[in-house]
């Protein structure tokens, strides 16, 4: 007897008006599209995928979420974030694989542990759980961990936040696209998004692979290639796409169970509810757009796992794999809309930092879209910042230099 | 890229290098110059699907700047570098 397996979203033909299209079926996309449909109500919306719904960043990220950074603006948002996904998962009913099991971020030098004291104050004022640590107490967090004087970046301290956690990537994404197909949102894979049309400063609609569509409203979620989505009408933004490597090594005992990540040795580490070690952060200083990965990549990442964590030497990579990092020159997201064109949203430049931002950009870029009303919570990322000189300060450096916030 | 042909030491791994943004040109002319522009000119470029002229140096080795082509949809040099 056959098993009868059933679409998670239904296909649909592409039509020929929308309220609003969204470009990119990524977690930002979906999530966006998610919200929109159940929060503001309005349910005649598309998803335009090139690929398939997560093939992005959305599916090669290794889920860490935390809420630990410098500035008040990502603060606000992500604090936030992290409490959403309880409650995701149940409005999606899909099991995300929410682990909230802490994160832990190590100093390895004086300077660290000055930039770290304002990543801890600008948390505690925000009221993200969030507390500077020792050595010892790094070690007794991660038993396995290494506090040798004999390795390249010995140990120091760390912060700790609670709240920090991890998830699976791959339900978070299949569950909002799911989720927003449930509320009457089209999806379409496999459709590319070859021109935005624009008259007298007013969206008019998109010219696709598969049609026309008109719409008032176009939303850029594209990932790396939001830049030329944006350069179709002529906005330029400064976007480097640069890939960034990840891999996983071979189902392990648990002996890791929280996220763990070092700045100085640029690696980030988690064990995943199946074993397998996820680790990765080394990124491409050269933009390009073919995600491939590299044997000194693997070779790198070998030696400071083996540095951090002696006990896995012996272990076996298993799979590597990269993505596009699309990254601006203050390591924060770039969201604006309704700008000099009417009806243009764009939300990216979330380089490495995009997946736990998903869902509660998603709302309020969805709350953006629907009162066309730049959130309180999205202002500081406006595109306009550079020109101001107000970067977002998420850029560690030393504690007696400033501007950081 | 695993490897960048530097014009004076040859073929080297890239990780002996320094990458220096795409070539666009000298900075623009101080009058007139809003940060609007002078920004663009800074960051807005190197987002190019093709071949992108662009800087480098090699800094573990002869630290000469120089220009190559690359092609970011494979991420291969495609052309010998010129020393600048």
């Amino acid at each position: 007897m056959a098993i009868k397996l059933k679409r998670m979203w239904p296909e649909y033909n592409l039509n020929s008006s929308y309220d609003a299209v969204i470009i990119g079926g990524g977690i930002h996309g979906c999530a966006t599209a998610y919200y929109l449909a159940k929060d503001q109500g309005m349910k005649n919306i598309a998803v335009i995928e090139k690929n398939c719904i997560g093939y992005g960043g959305s599916g090669r990220n290794t889920a860490i979420v935390r809420a630990n950074q410098r500035t008040q603006s990502n603060l606000r948002l992500h604090k936030e974030g992290i409490e959403l996904w309880p409650q995701l998962t149940c409005e999606l009913d899909f099991n995300l694989m929410f682990n909230q099991s802490g994160h832990l971020s190590l100093a390895h030098s004086e300077a660290t542990i000055g930039a770290f004291r304002i990543n801890v104050s600008s948390a505690q004022l925000s009221g993200v759980d969030c507390k500077f640590i020792d050595a010892e107490e790094c070690r007794e967090l991660v038993p396995a961990l290494s506090l040798s004087r004999d390795i390249t970046h010995p140990v120091c301290g760390g912060i700790y936040s609670p709240p920090g956690g991890v998830l699976r990537h791959d339900a978070v994404i299949w569950g909002l696209a799911r989720g927003a197909s449930s509320h009457g949102v089209h999806i379409h894979q496999g459709v590319e998004v070859t021109g935005i049309d624009v008259v007298d400063h007013k969206i008019q609609g998109v010219t696709t692979s598969k049609g026309k569509i008109k719409t008032p409203k176009v939303i850029v979620a594209g990932g790396a290639y939001s830049v030329q989505l944006a350069e179709m009408i002529g906005i330029k933004l400064p976007i480097h796409p640069l890939t960034i490597q990840a891999m996983v090594t071979q189902p392990l005992k648990p002996f890791l169970n929280l996220a763990l990540s070092s700045g100085a040795y640029d690696i980030y580490i988690t064990q995943t509810l199946k074993g397998e070690i996820a680790t990765g952060a080394h990124m491409d200083e050269a933009p390009n757009f073919t995600s491939s990965v590299t044997s000194i990549c693997l070779k790198h990442q070998a030696q400071m796992l083996t540095e951090l964590l002696p006990c896995m030497k012996g272990a076996r990579f298993m799979r590597i794999w990269g993505g596009l990092a699309d990254m601006a020159p203050d390591m924060a997201p770039i969201i604006f809309g309704n700008d000099e064109i009417e009806g243009f949203f764009f939300n990216g430049a979330w380089g490495y930092y995009g997946f736990k931002s998903g869902p509660i950009v998603g709302k309020y870029m969805a709350q953006f879209v629907a009162t066309d009303v730049t959130p309180h919570h999205l202002e500081q990322f406006t595109n306009k910042r550079f020109a101001r000189f107000r970067y977002t300060g998420e850029r560690a450096v030393p504690a007696q230099i400033g501007p950081w916030n | 890229m695993v490897t960048i042909t530097c014009p004076i030491c040859g073929k080297r791994s890239q990780k002996e290098f320094r990458y220096g943004n795409e070539d666009v040109g000298p900075m623009p002319d101080e009058t007139d110059l809003t940060p609007e522009k002078y920004l663009e000119y800074l960051y807005s470029n190197g987002n190019h699907t093709g071949i992108q002229k662009e800087w480098w140096c090699h800094v573990k080795g002869c630290g000469t700047w120089f220009i190559i082509e690359r092609d970011t949809r494979t991420n291969l040099q495609v052309s010998s570098g010129d020393v600048k």
